[in-house]
């Protein structure tokens, strides 16, 4: 039982993080139409913002507070320079962001070296669940990323705002007839899923090695969560990371990690075959 | 307050409209009539900023639109209600009434009383999908969006396409009732002749892209065949 407990804690950690970083992925590509190869490196931007505010003597809470403001401003500057010049190219969106992903990456080498940095971390103290001491910073992390999705949800169910981006995700030309600044909106939007990827590093760098090979290890499974939950709705990535995150940290604790991915890729693949839209397309229509 | 001159636009490879020149007087509704593939649609596009203006002037109240983005025209006051209606299927009706205003100058409010007043069924139906309605009244969603950034002149494509004829002389009246009271300038693009004589006052004919004859309403209903010499295939 309690056994069960600390697991579904694990699962639900792993699961909201990829959360976080599916779901800018998701709204950029919704949006625009650009599958951005460079979220990963995005990611990796939020946790190395972190690592520079500490190295200048500067506190993590104060990283983690400028991680998603310059990565979404990071994103702002790349829409502008790159992705704006090419989104109605869809190869060459996937071209451009790819070679945007291994500059960020080398920039980092060459910044920061290499190797991998630590991050303090900021609450080290644990907190007895059923008897097993469980680390509260994880906890933290949880309701972040709950608080984070719950924002979004609302930006986009509830505001003006969002309304005028779901209708250009729905009809872009219409859209800008009805006098939506669509140009205005890609720019937001694009900073914002940025941001979302940045905050995610940050957030995660206390625990992980911050090194420039940790974006992959996010974006692969996001990726795989938007394919198994479907890119037409916002509620896709939950229901996709859900699938992908509980599988792989159920089996990897059950069995092993190799096999874990054996069976998280084969569930993608059996998902996809029988639901070429996703689950989110299957149960909410579009 | 719509004067188009010499205006020459197209897709990629192809010239749709070579040098058309098009006024349209403030307050009055304006038909433009044509067999299928003489350019009416692109030329509605155009006016919108959908299709590249190639050459030529289009000038709105006194200012050139032409090569401005189309949410800029938008809101300089020109609405567009596009052939095939493309109501946001999925939104509901009230959202869709909202989408016409979230892009307005200071325009995130809510939907003027009005709107409704005109479109009582929409009133009715405001928290069902959009897709879920029929076609005459998708198509009265289409109007009322275009209607709700009070726009200074309305452009409609088509708007009988698909509908009951019931249903389209109802359109045409509630078109009229709306214009007379708002002083909305209309131009109407149209093949239902029956339509155009019931809303439009002056008539236009357009053939591979130019605008080839004038005529007022008034004088088609009594000669029809004029009407017969620009329509017949």
């Amino acid at each position: 039982m309690e056994q069960l407990f600390i697991l579904t804690l694990d699962a639900s950690n792993f699961i909201l993080a990829i959360v976080l970083v599916a779901m800018g992925l998701v709204i950029i590509f919704g949006l625009m139409n650009v599958i951005n190869m460079a979220h990963g490196e995005v990611f990796l931007l939020g946790a190395y913002t972190v690592v520079l505010v500490e190295r200048a003597g500067g506190h993590f809470w104060l990283g983690l507070l400028l991680a998603p403001l310059v990565v979404g401003l990071v994103g702002l500057v790349v829409e502008e320079l790159v992705v704006r010049h090419v989104y109605h190219r869809f190869l060459d969106t996937i071209l451009a962001t790819w070679g945007l992903s291994i500059a960020i990456k080398q920039a980092v080498v060459i910044a920061f070296g290499p190797a991998s940095h630590t991050v303090t971390n900021p609450i080290a103290a644990s907190i007895e669940i059923f008897g097993t001491p469980y680390p509260v910073y994880r906890l933290f992390i949880m309701a972040v990323a709950i608080s984070v999705i719950g924002v979004t949800f609302w930006l986009f169910f509830r505001t003006a705002f969002g309304l005028a981006a779901r209708g250009v995700i729905a009809n872009r030309d219409m859209a800008a007839c009805l006098g939506i600044d669509t140009r205005r909106l890609d720019r937001l939007t694009f900073a914002y899923g940025a941001a979302l990827a940045g905050l995610a590093g940050a957030v995660m760098a206390p625990i992980m090695s911050v090194d420039p090979q940790m974006g992959l290890g996010f974006l692969i499974p996001a990726f795989l969560a938007i394919l198994v939950g479907g890119a037409g709705h916002l509620a896709g990535p939950l229901l996709g990371a859900a699938a992908i995150g509980g599988t792989d940290t159920l089996t990897a604790n059950l069995w092993s990690p190799v096999v874990a991915q054996i069976v998280v890729f084969t569930m993608a693949i059996v998902v996809i075959r029988l639901f070429p839209r996703g689950l989110a397309g299957r149960w909410l229509g579009r | 307050m719509l004067t188009i001159e010499g205006l020459e636009a197209g897709y990629r490879g192809s010239r749709v409209l070579n040098g058309l020149d098009l006024e349209v007087a403030e307050g009055r509704i304006a038909a433009l009539l044509g067999r299928n593939g003489m350019g009416k649609t692109t030329l509605m596009r155009a006016l919108m900023g959908l299709v590249p203006v190639a050459a030529g002037r289009v000038v709105f109240q006194g200012r050139d639109i032409a090569g401005l983005r189309p949410y800029a025209i938008s809101n300089l006051g020109i609405a567009y209600v596009p052939q095939g209606r493309e109501i946001f299927a999925d939104f509901t009706v009230e959202e869709n009434l909202r989408l016409g205003l979230v892009g307005k100058p200071g325009g995130a409010g809510a939907v003027p009383s009005a709107v409704y007043r005109h479109f009582p069924i929409l009133a009715e139906r405001r928290g069902q999908k959009a897709g879920t309605l029929s076609g005459g009244q998708q198509q009265q969603l289409a109007i009322a969006r275009a209607l709700v950034g009070r726009p200074r002149l309305l452009l409609l494509d088509e708007p009988s396409e698909g509908i009951q004829p019931s249903i389209v002389l109802q359109i045409a009246e509630i078109l009229r009732t709306v214009a007379a009271e708002d002083g909305l300038t209309v131009l109407l693009v149209e093949q239902n002749v029956e339509m155009v004589l019931s809303l439009a006052a002056d008539c236009a004919f357009i053939e591979n892209g130019r605008v080839v004859a004038r005529h007022a309403a008034a004088e088609l209903a009594r000669d029809r065949e004029i009407l017969h010499r620009y329509l017949a295939v």
